[in-house]
C-alpha cells in the first residue's frame, strides 16, 4: 500500500525539523516536500502537528538468547524495539553460553530472520566464554558479518589480552566495545560509591573504577590503531576522558545511555532495584556533565544497554538483584520529554545519536527520510502521551523506572519498506 | 508511637526517639523488682529471625520479648548467606504461615528487614542489616548516655574505629545527632568515607587532635581485621598503637574523665587496652542492660497489623 504523510515535518540529522509531506510508494521514499498531491490509492495519514522521524538504532541490547530467555528471546526483544520506534539492533555476546563461536552466531541470525521483523545484529565476544583469558572465535564470526567485539557486562580484565586482541581483529576491520571498570576496586557493583551508598550501607563502586578503564582501554586502541568504542559512559571524568582522547585523535567512539542522563543515585531511594544498572546512576552534576558530552558532540550516539531481567529476580535485596534495565520502549519518548520537550537539545540530535549514528558504527548507511530512499521511519506526535503500562511493554520483562509513569509524546506509527510494523492507533 | 515497624533511626523525627527513651525507664525500673515481667504482650509471638549470628544482640530481645511475655519462636535459619534463588517475597510468605505478630530480623544483606518490613503485616524490627542500621543499638546508646548526661545537648562524642563497614557507626551518630550532640568520627583514612556522612560530623584521623577536640564520651567500635575483603591497614598491633586507647591513652582518657562505651564484644589489645574494662567510666556493661529495656520499649511501642506492608 502507498502512504502519504501529509501535514507533519521531516526530522533531520543537520538540522530543525522541515515542514514536508512523506510519500512512500513501494516500500520506497518517492517524494518528500511542501504539497505532495495524494497518489491515486494512496492512503492519507493526517501527520498535522506531527513528525516523520527516520526509525532509530540500538547498538546495545540484551537480548538473552541463548540461554536466559525467561528474561528475554529475540522475538520479543525485536518487538520492544519496535514497540519503542527502532528498527535496528545490537545484541551483545554475554548470553549462555556466549556468543564468542561461528556456531551460535550462525544459529542466532537465523533465528532472527525468522521470528524479528527488524535486522537484528550481533556483537560477539572477545574471549572465550567472556573469560578474559583466550581470544573467541573471532574469524568464523566476522565471516557472518560480526563487526563488533566485546566482553560486555565485564572489562578484558587482562590488558594484554586485551592488546593482542586488537592487534589481531583490528586487521579484520572489527572493532572492540568496552565496558569499563577495575574490579577489584568496583566491590559488589551495586550502586555508585557517595553519598548514597554510605546511607544505605552498601559498598560502592566508585567512579574512579570506570575511568581508569576507560583511559586504558582507549590508551590501548591508541598504541595498536585499533578502534575501540567506550559502552555507557557513566561519569562526568569519564566524559572527559573519551574528550581528551578524541582531541589527541584516537579511534574512539563512545555512547551514552538514557538512565545514565536522566537519573540519578538519589533515584534509589529505599533500595529501589529499578535503579540498579551498572555501571551505577552517579550524582546530578554526573547527568548534567554527561547531558553537555552529548550536546557537544563526545558521545557519537546514545544506546540503551536494553537488559531485560525477571520480576522474581529484580525482587531480591539490592546487592542480590542483577544490574539493568530495559529500555528500548521508553528510550525515544522519554529523550523527548527530558530533553527535546523541555528544550535543552533538538530533533536533530536525536535523529543523529540514536538513528543515524549508531547506524554509521556498524557500517550500515543512515535512513534519512529523503526522496528515493527505502522507508524506514517512525510518526512521532508530539502532543500525545505515553503511559509505560505492563499492556504496553512488548518485551518479557518490566524492569524500568518508567513503569506505570506517564510522558510526553508519542510513536504513531513505524513503518520499514512495505511493512507498517506497528500502528499504535487510538 | 504510631509505627508498624522499626527499621532505622534516621526516619524517626526528634519526639519519637524521646517517647522510645521516656518508655525505656519504666522497663529498666522492672528489672530491680523480684518479678521481672509484665504482661503488655501476653499473647503475642515474637519471631526472630537472624540470618547472621549474634549472641548478644539475639539474647537481649529474647530477654526483652519474654519480660514483656510474648512468646518468643526461634527460627532456625542459615546464616551463611542468602539461599540463592530464594527472594524475600518466599522468605516472607514462609514466615506469614507462623503468624507472628513481631519478627525480630538480622541479616547481612543491607536493605533486608525493609523488604520484608514491606511484604508483612507483622512489625518488623530491625536488629541489624549489613553496613546500613542498627536502630536498636542506638537506642540503647542514646538511654546510655542520658543516663550520665541528662542533658546532652552540645556535648560531643567521638566514635572511632571502622566507620566505613559500620551500622552502629551510622545508627547512632544518627540518633545522637537528634538529640543535639555533636559527633566525631575517628579511625583510618581508609575506614572512614569520603562522602557520606552528614555534614557537621567531624572527621579524625590522628588520635590526639581527636582528644583535643574534647570529647565527653569516647566511643569504641569492633575493629575485626578478618572479615575485611582486602586490607584497610597494615596490622592489628599497628592499628592499636595508632587508633587504639593505649595505655598511654587511657591515662589521657581517664584523666579527662572521658567515657568509654562499646558495642561488644570488645577485642582487648585492638581497639582497647584491657585496663578500660574496670574503669569506672565504662558504660559498656550498662550498654548491656539498657539494651533489654531500650528492645521492651520498641516492642511495645510498635503497632503490628498497621501501615502499608503485607497482603494476606
Amino acid at each position: 500500500m502507498d502512504l502519504l504523510f501529509a501535514g507533519g515535518e521531516v526530522a533531520r540529522e543537520d538540522g530543525p525539523p522541515v515542514r514536508a509531506d512523506v510519500w512512500i510508494e513501494d516500500g520506497v521514499i518517492r517524494a518528500v516536500g511542501e504539497g505532495v498531491p495524494a497518489p491515486a490509492g494512496a492512503r492519507v495519514i493526517a501527520a498535522e502537528g506531527m513528525l516523520v522521524v527516520p526509525a532509530m538504532f540500538d547498538a546495545h541490547v540484551h537480548f538473552r538468547e541463548p540461554g536466559q530467555e525467561e528474561k528475554e528471546d529475540i522475538a520479543h526483544g525485536s518487538e520492544a524495539a519496535v514497540n519503542g520506534g527502532v528498527t535496528g539492533v545490537v545484541m551483545m555476546p554475554n548470553t549462555s553460553p556466549p556468543i564468542d563461536t561461528a556456531a551460535v552466531v550462525r544459529m542466532l541470525l537465523d533465528k532472527a530472520r525468522e521470528v524479528a521483523r527488524i535486522p537484528v545484529y550481533t556483537a560477539g565476544c572477545v574471549t572465550r566464554g567472556r573469560d578474559g583469558a583466550e581470544l573467541a572465535g573471532i574469524d568464523g564470526m566476522r565471516q557472518l558479518g560480526v563487526r563488533m567485539l566485546t566482553d560486555d557486562g565485564e572489562p578484558v580484565a587482562n590488558p594484554a589480552v586485551l592488546r593482542y586482541a586488537m592487534e589481531y581483529a583490528s586487521e579484520f576491520g572489527m572493532f572492540f566495545a568496552s565496558h569499563c571498570e577495575v574490579l577489584e576496586l568496583s566491590g559488589p557493583r551495586a550502586l555508585n560509591e557517595g553519598l548514597v551508598s554510605y546511607r544505605l550501607g552498601i559498598k560502592g563502586s566508585p567512579a574512579c573504577s570506570e575511568e581508569i578503564c576507560i583511559d586504558r582501554d582507549i590508551r590501548l586502541a591508541h598504541a595498536t590503531g585499533a578502534h575501540v568504542h567506550i559502552q555507557h559512559v557513566s561519569s562526568g571524568l569519564g566524559m572527559e576522558t573519551v574528550r581528551w582522547w578524541k582531541e589527541r585523535g584516537a579511534r574512539v567512539t563512545a555512547e551514552v545511555s538514557p538512565h545514565h542522563l536522566i537519573f540519578c543515585e538519589d533515584d534509589i531511594g529505599e533500595y529501589d532495584t529499578r535503579f540498579k544498572m551498572n555501571p551505577p546512576l552517579r550524582t546530578r552534576d554526573d547527568n548534567a556533565a554527561l547531558l553537555e558530552g552529548l550536546k557537544e558532540g563526545v558521545f557519537d550516539l546514545i544506546a540503551t544497554d536494553h537488559a531485560p531481567h525477571t520480576e522474581f529476580e529484580k525482587a531480591q535485596d539490592f546487592v542480590s538483584a542483577p544490574n539493568g534495565i530495559t529500555g528500548l520502549e521508553t528510550a525515544l519518548v522519554s529523550l523527548f520529554h527530558h530533553f527535546v520537550a523541555a528544550g535543552e537539545f533538538g530533533w536533530d540530535l536525536l535523529v543523529k545519536r540514536y538513528s543515524a549514528e549508531p547506524r554509521r558504527l556498524m557500517g550500515l548507511d543512515p535512513v534519512p527520510v529523503e526522496e528515493g530512499r527505502r522507508a524506514d521511519l517512525l510518526l512521532f506526535d508530539p502532543a500525545g502521551e505515553t503511559t509505560f503500562s505492563r499492556d504496553f511493554m512488548k518485551s518479557k520483562s518490566i524492569n524500568t523506572p518508567f513503569l506505570d509513569r506517564t510522558l510526553k509524546g508519542r510513536i504513531e506509527m513505524v513503518v520499514r519498506g512495505r511493512d507498517v510494523l506497528l500502528e499504535r492507533g487510538p | 508511637m504510631a509505627r508498624k515497624d522499626f527499621l532505622d533511626i534516621a526516619s524517626l523525627t526528634r519526639e519519637e526517639v524521646h517517647h522510645l527513651l521516656e518508655q525505656a525507664a519504666p522497663f529498666k525500673e522492672v528489672f530491680t523488682r523480684s518479678v521481672k515481667k509484665v504482661p503488655a504482650l501476653k499473647g503475642k509471638s515474637v519471631l526472630m529471625l537472624f540470618y547472621e549470628p549474634s549472641t548478644r544482640t539475639h539474647s537481649s530481645f529474647e530477654v526483652a520479648a519474654k519480660r514483656l511475655s510474648a512468646d518468643v519462636i526461634d527460627l532456625d535459619v542459615p546464616h551463611s548467606s542468602v539461599v540463592k534463588g530464594e527472594t524475600v517475597k518466599d522468605t516472607v510468605d514462609t514466615l506469614q504461615a507462623m503468624r507472628a505478630d513481631y519478627i525480630v530480623v538480622r541479616h547481612k544483606m543491607s536493605g533486608m528487614p525493609l523488604a520484608i518490613a514491606r511484604q508483612t503485616k507483622a512489625s518488623v524490627v530491625n536488629a541489624g542489616d549489613g553496613a546500613h542500621a542498627h536502630p536498636t543499638q542506638a537506642l540503647l546508646d542514646a538511654f546510655t548516655l542520658k543516663e550520665v548526661i541528662p542533658e546532652p545537648a552540645g556535648r560531643k562524642v567521638l566514635i572511632a574505629g571502622d566507620i566505613l563497614h559500620s551500622r552502629v557507626a551510622r545508627s547512632t551518630s544518627t540518633v545522637f545527632r537528634k538529640m543535639g550532640v555533636e559527633v566525631g568520627f575517628l579511625g583510618p583514612g581508609s575506614l572512614l568515607p569520603r562522602k557520606g556522612p552528614a555534614e557537621g560530623i567531624r572527621r579524625f584521623t590522628d588520635f590526639e587532635e581527636a582528644l583535643g577536640w574534647g570529647p565527653d564520651v569516647l566511643y569504641l567500635l569492633r575493629v575485626q581485621m578478618e572479615r575485611l575483603e582486602v586490607q584497610y591497614f597494615p596490622s592489628v598491633h599497628e592499628y592499636h598503637r595508632v587508633y587504639g586507647v593505649t595505655q598511654e591513652r587511657f591515662a589521657r582518657v581517664a584523666g579527662e574523665g572521658i567515657y568509654i562505651m562499646h558495642p561488644g564484644p570488645v577485642n582487648r589489645g585492638v581497639e582497647l587496652c584491657h585496663e578500660v574494662m574496670d574503669y569506672e567510666r565504662s558504660l559498656i556493661n550498662q550498654q548491656v542492660e539498657n539494651g533489654i529495656a531500650a528492645r521492651m520499649a520498641v516492642l511495645y511501642s510498635l503497632k503490628p497489623g498497621t501501615g502499608e506492608g503485607g497482603e494476606e
